[in-house]
């Protein structure tokens, strides 16, 4: 066995290496729950696991607010400043397929995940 | 060497390509057939979520809102120069297309229904104040006042003209989200859309199947919960899913405590009570299921079953009675799910004792 090989097997251990690593980091920042979704005028802006309870501050154009809660399996909007408060009277979503609208500030908070059990819409 | 540098190369290429299937990617772009779009329109005092699959997305949302704010236009009781407000104010119209076909159903749904489906209870609702959600509990003289004036055997339909009788006024949104929903399926077809869904506030109706074949997934709100809970699930393809239940709308009257919903009986005036807490039809036709889930409501789970037994090739349905029980027609056995468990209505009497 010669220097260059040697340092071939390096190499090559190295890259496997890296591959694992990355392999690992993609799996482990995968959650396979339901997710969170907020999204600001169709973009989206961050990304939250509904099993992990928060509060968060949504800040949309126009100086306006939503204020988000995630608490025992479920979203919802707290409050607003939109005129009408039609999101925060959506109440509670739980659903992969659900989701809250605020139309006023282009605000779309939805539940996505890979569950079987998703639903595609809920009648009322 | 040379192999195992290759080997090397090879690894990092498979680990690039796992999170970017570059050659994949390029076929889905091709098809799209798995790509949706969705879109929120604020309309008919409600906001509409419709999504469209396929490459022609984009082009049966843009028909599909239009065709929304058309209806809503034509069909709204708050905008003063809708098609319904001008009747209401002038006593008589001359009916537009989509009007006639709304007329025709509801006088259809009123006759097979025994009367539980009107469209001139407008007066009681306001009388009630569930319109402007200003509510009142009325006297019985103002009761005897509006219900005379409530009756759609009194409306006179000849050619295509609708006339009111005196004092009498017309408010179709109890099948107009379930004809939009049913406009909004073939807006979709006629843009080459095969799969889609919208809900109008609640009032679900889908196209086809997912892209994948599978069916799509409808909850039915669970009653005594926050809205977006639900108390069961429907798996249905190329159907309408319209639910109505008296916990939609309702106030209570402080002083004794009663509550009252906004689904009222045309014949006494008063609140449904029903011992029903919420009917889902499941129907291909929108606007048949949207009428008949108000009018199966009242008429009580016993009517509502017989009802159900005549007419069983027009429609399925999902009761939640007030205990909490829910009932499901024998059409649906095998497409709901609950929590709860569910007892089957099957289609021949004999067999339920």
């Amino acid at each position: 066995m010669n220097k260059r090989l040697r340092s071939d097997l390096l190499l090559l251990g190295g890259l496997a290496a890296v591959g694992l690593a990355l392999f690992a980091l993609l799996s482990l920042g995968r959650d396979d729950g339901v997710q969170v979704l907020v999204r600001v005028d169709g973009v989206v802006t961050q990304r939250f696991s509904l099993s992990e309870p928060r509060s968060y501050t949504i800040q949309t154009r126009d100086e306006g607010v939503n204020e988000l809660r995630i608490d025992d399996g479920a979203v919802w909007l707290e409050s607003a400043n939109c005129p009408d408060c039609l999101c925060v009277k959506q109440g509670k979503i739980r659903y992969a397929g659900e989701s809250i609208i605020c139309l006023p500030h282009g605000v779309v908070v939805e539940l996505s995940g890979q569950d079987e059990l998703a639903l595609d819409a809920v009648t009322q | 060497m040379k192999r195992l540098m290759c080997f090397a190369l090879s690894l990092l290429l498979l680990t690039g390509c796992a999170s970017a299937p570059a050659g994949q990617r390029a076929a889905a772009a091709e098809l799209e057939a798995d790509v949706s779009s969705t879109r929120h329109v604020e309309a008919m005092d409600t906001i509409m979520a419709l999504s469209a699959y396929g490459s022609n997305r984009e082009k049966a949302l843009d028909a599909a809102e239009a065709e929304i704010l058309r209806l809503d236009a034509l069909l709204s009781t708050g905008k003063p120069d809708s098609e319904v407000s001008e009747l209401n104010r002038t006593g008589t119209v001359t009916l537009s297309e989509d009007s006639k076909k709304l007329v025709n159903c509801a006088f259809s749904l009123h006759e097979e229904t025994d009367g539980a489906f009107d469209v001139t209870v407008y007066p009681l609702m306001q009388l009630w104040g569930f319109p402007e959600k200003e509510y009142h509990l009325p006297t019985q003289e103002e009761l005897a006042d509006a219900l005379a004036r409530v009756g759609m055997d009194r409306l006179r339909l000849e050619g295509d003209t609708l006339s009111l009788d005196e004092g009498q006024e017309i408010d179709l949104g109890g099948i107009g989200k379930g004809y939009t929903s049913q406009r909004v399926m073939e807006v979709y077809r006629q843009a080459g859309v095969t799969s889609g869904l919208v809900s109008l506030g609640g009032n679900v109706q889908c196209l086809g199947t997912k892209p994948d074949g599978s069916l799509w997934r409808v909850g039915i709100q669970d009653p005594w919960k926050t809205e977006g809970e639900i108390a069961a699930v429907v798996e249905v393809e190329d159907q309408a899913v319209i639910t109505s239940g008296g916990y939609e709308r309702y106030f209570v009257d402080e002083s004794t405590g009663e509550t009252y919903c906004h689904i009222l009986d045309p014949k006494t005036g008063w609140p449904v009570k029903s011992g029903l807490a919420s009917v889902s039809i499941v129907s291909p036709d929108g606007m048949l299921a949207d009428g008949l889930s108000t009018s199966l409501y009242i008429l009580g789970l016993e009517g509502a079953t017989q009802f159900w037994r005549d007419h069983s090739e027009q429609f399925q349905a999902i009761f939640i009675d007030n205990q909490g029980q829910i009932f499901v027609t024998e059409g649906l056995k095998d497409a709901v799910q609950a929590d709860a468990g569910f007892t089957v209505i099957p289609q021949s009497e004999k067999s339920a004792g």
